[in-house]
């Protein structure tokens, strides 16, 4: 055993084999004889569009699903795990997509849960070792270089913040193989850039690390190779350095446009709010973007705008919508970050569109059944929104599909403000291009649109004036003079007050 | 492949269908009495209580909770449907009993919506509170009066039309309105929405309290109106009546294949739960299967149920 694993170690073996592997989901083809081979100590960047089957393959290969056919190896080893625990006990770790924590625990439970150190009270009882517990905890978050309070329940942290816990659990195992699925989709620079230096570490001790993105400028500067998947097919391989255009090409099948927008002039002032710091204006036809770091308040803000109430006392206040029924009535639309906020999984894809607008669709004889299929046609084909069944649950939807439908949810009715949380999180490049354009449309058309993104360069390409915030204040502004940029923006945000 | 795989998952969510056909073959080969027509009648005539009360407990399921006071509305509704009739006639006493389900359902719904207990401890609640309530009421005695109820409503649990008993017509009639307003409306879409997760359908402008709210009247209706179709069949109010029958509704709707968790469901998959609730236990009573052995067999179907839902869950 010591033997071999000094074999690997010195020299660059496959570690990971993955032979004609399909897979079927009902009648959906996910995976379709996809064979794919991992150098020891390498990190692979798995790339595609919605759907392609990135999350599928992993999933397969971390003992999610089984595989229909194919077959996997490790170290040359036969290797399916019939559970994801059996995965893990083999050094197999993934972060999934879709997070899960337990809300009701502390960050540190939830990064330990696992393999929780235990000691004996009076030497005898067993029990949990909270100390040890929050040490590790600590140490490990402290490697991200994150700053997030260990004993704060799970619940109360941020979307980014989460993503950071949940990678922090995967680090704490004894990994060889970490597969991380789209970890970047909502952290900002410089987190995203701590994590990089913990990967590329992590692979300099041998860990084997699978990493799906849909940033490609994260691939450039992380990945050894990297494997192209379209609809379920390997469409390309290729190892550093990487040829943006050829990748492209051969996720989408198509070379790509991605410049967005028109000319849009400002015109009434759709909404304003006063905020600690100063105004927070938009008007129609204009985008407002707002930036700021982890914990900037962002997401609150948006919440507020669209009607939600946090339950502090004092946030009575005519600036904000009543409740959220109002705030829709009013034309305005949400796009939280988190699709399981904003898409109710079990339900299908055509429910999910009209649940906003549903009097609107119904008469006195119940849901006028022909006019939502209009609508829902309609917005499918608009957004381009695969696979085109309007009764598919919206679980079955890879994740860039899911956000497209959320898109779709606010389409359906009387739309003239936006509020977008993050809104390209985890989409492909195809569909990022295309929400762009839709953003870009909405506003040219008149609309107005408030964006939130830790995704600097898309904040600044859409946004007409971007708002620096900071724990929910206005802490300067960048207009598109001939500062506007990414430098001014920073330096606004890094600061100190 | 794809076809043999969408023909696994159509024969997996038909199970439920498939278990009651199977169970009524079993039942016919066993006992000739099974398809006699009084059998039969007898059968539907069981079904219909437990129908109309499984048809609101399927909107609270779907609706993301649970309701286990029903068995206990379905008493206090018949003794103060009984108690009105005699005073002030058969009307007033029919919707007396509908309003004193509509009202626990309303009170249930206000302490889960607004004071966010949790279903299962507010509903356990309430069950022995009415059920307290309705033999306070009644001193523990059925509710008969002097020369019994009124005739017009015993012969409601009587009598037929084209050999159908009224009863089970209501019962009918009552899950066409219902599956009309859970699968047709924007109010049936709601509860879809909010049982499948709360907060999306709270950001998508669906008003999850009110809505949560109204299922637990609507299952307060149902349930009162169960008990006064029960007190017509037992010509009488009984404050016992219904006990152990939330369970049972409970087992129906899970039966029937919908989520525990909430957000799924079809009506008319219920009403094919009820059925083989029924037909289980009246097939064992054909056999002579003695009670006790009755409440083991139940109590074992409920269980393979869970397990038979677990096993769609994964397959779809
Ligand atoms: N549980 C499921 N049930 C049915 N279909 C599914 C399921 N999971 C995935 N699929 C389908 O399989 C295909 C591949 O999905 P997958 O989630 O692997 O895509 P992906 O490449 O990870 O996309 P994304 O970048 O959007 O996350 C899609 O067509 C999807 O609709
Ligand atoms: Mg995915």
């Amino acid at each position: 055993m010591d033997s071999r694993r000094d074999a690997l170690d010195g020299g660059a073996m496959t570690h990971i084999r993955i032979a004609n592997v399909s897979k079927f989901f009902g009648a959906t083809c996910a995976l379709s004889d996809v064979s794919l081979e991992v150098k020891s100590g390498s990190i692979l960047a798995l790339l595609g569009e919605n759907g392609a089957g990135k999350s599928t393959l992993i999933k397969i290969l971390s003992g999610i699903y089984p595989p229909d056919a194919g077959r996997i190896e490790l170290d040359g080893q036969p290797a399916h795990f019939k559970s994801l625990p059996e995965a893990i006990a083999a050094g197999v770790v993934l972060v999934p997509q879709e997070l899960r924590v337990a809300g009701a625990l502390s960050v540190a439970e939830n990064m330990l849960l696992g393999y929780l150190p235990s000691r004996r009270v009076a030497g005898l009882l067993p029990c949990v070792d909270a100390r040890a517990m929050k040490e590790s905890a600590r140490a490990i978050l402290g490697d991200l270089d994150v700053n997030i309070d260990v004993d704060a329940r799970a619940r109360d942290l941020t979307f980014a913040e989460r993503q950071l816990v949940v990678i922090g659990r995967a680090l704490g195992h004894k990994t060889r193989i970490l597969i991380l699925d789209e970890p970047t989709a909502s952290l900002e620079r410089r987190e995203t850039e701590r994590l990089f230096t913990v990967l590329r570490r992590l692979r300099n001790q041998g860990v084997t690390i699978i990493y799906i993105s849909h940033r490609l400028e994260e691939v450039d500067i992380l990945a050894d190779e990297c494997a192209v998947l379209r609809d379920g097919r390997l469409a390309a391989m290729s190892s550093a350095p990487f040829e943006r255009n050829d990748l492209i090409h051969a996720m989408t099948g198509r070379e790509l446009d991605l410049q967005a927008g028109g000319a849009r002039s400002a015109g009434d002032v759709r909404v304003s709010v006063s905020l600690p710091g100063g105004a927070l204006t938009c008007r129609q036809g204009e985008v407002i973007g707002l930036g700021g770091l982890l914990g900037s308040g962002a997401t609150e803000l948006l919440r507020r705008l669209f009607g939600v109430r946090s339950g502090r006392p004092g946030e009575r206040n005519s600036e904000y919508p009543r409740d959220v029924p109002a705030a829709i009535e009013n034309g305005v639309g949400f796009v939280p970050g988190e699709r399981a906020l904003s898409l109710v999984m079990a339900l299908s894809v055509r429910d999910n569109i009209v649940l906003p607008h549903i009097s609107a669709f119904c008469t006195a004889s119940g849901r006028d059944e022909q006019k939502i299929t209009a609508a829902v046609v309609r917005l499918m084909t608009l957004l381009d929104i695969r696979p085109h069944n309007p009764d598919m649950p919206v679980r079955g939807l890879s994740g860039g599909n899911q956000q497209k439908v959320v898109f779709a949810k606010w389409l359906a009715g009387r739309l003239d403000l936006l509020l977008l949380d993050e809104p390209t999180n985890g989409v492909d490049i195809a569909a990022k291009a295309h929400i762009h354009r839709y953003i870009a449309d909405f506003a040219s058309s008149g609309g107005a649109v408030i964006l939130s993104s830790s995704d600097m360069p898309e904040l600044l390409g859409l946004s007409d004036c971007v708002v620096a915030l900071r724990q929910g204040r206005v802490v300067g502004r960048v207009s598109r003079d001939n500062t506007y940029g990414e430098a001014s923006l920073r330096a606004l945000l890094e600061t100190a007050v | 492949m794809s076809f043999l795989g969408r023909w696994r998952t159509n024969v997996v969510n038909q199970i439920p269908a498939l278990v009651l056909v199977a169970m009524c073959v079993a039942s016919t080969l066993m006992s000739d009495r099974f398809l006699s027509s009084t059998n039969i009648t007898n059968v539907l005539l069981q079904a219909a209580v437990l129908a109309v009360i499984s048809v609101g407990m399927t909107f609270v399921v779907i609706g993301g909770g649970f309701d286990l006071s029903v068995g206990s509305i379905v008493g206090l509704s018949g003794c103060v449907a009984a108690e009105v009739m005699l005073r002030a006639g058969i009307f007033a006493g029919v919707v007396s009993g509908i309003a004193t389900g509509a009202a626990v359902g309303l009170a249930n719904g206000l302490v889960i919506a607004r004071a966010n207990v949790s279903p299962f401890i507010a509903t356990l609640g309430s069950m022995v509170f009415v059920r307290g309530l309705a033999l306070l009421m009644t001193k523990g005695a059925p509710v008969v009066g002097d020369d019994g109820l009124p005739a017009g409503f015993i012969w409601f649990g009587t009598a037929r039309l084209f050999g159908i008993p009224w009863p089970v017509l209501a019962a009918i009639f009552i899950f066409a309105i219902f599956a009309w307003v859970l699968h047709k409306t924007a109010f049936g879409t709601r509860v879809f929405a909010t049982g499948g997760s709360r907060e999306a359908a709270f950001l998508s402008g669906v008003p999850v309290r009110r809505v949560t709210l109204l299922v637990y009247v609507i299952c307060g209706i149902t349930a009162g109106i169960a008990g006064v179709m029960l007190a017509a069949r037992l010509q009488s109010g009984q404050p016992t009546a219904g006990e152990f029958y939330e369970l049972t509704a409970i087992a129906a709707v899970v039966l029937g294949g919908a989520a525990l968790h909430g957000g799924e469901g079809y009506l008319y998959k219920t009403m094919i739960g009820v059925l083989i609730m029924t037909v289980l236990t009246n097939s064992l009573n054909l056999m002579g299967v003695d009670s006790y052995w009755q409440r083991i067999a139940i109590g074992v179907v409920i269980v393979a149920a869970a397990a038979a839902d677990q096993l769609r869950a994964k397959v779809n």
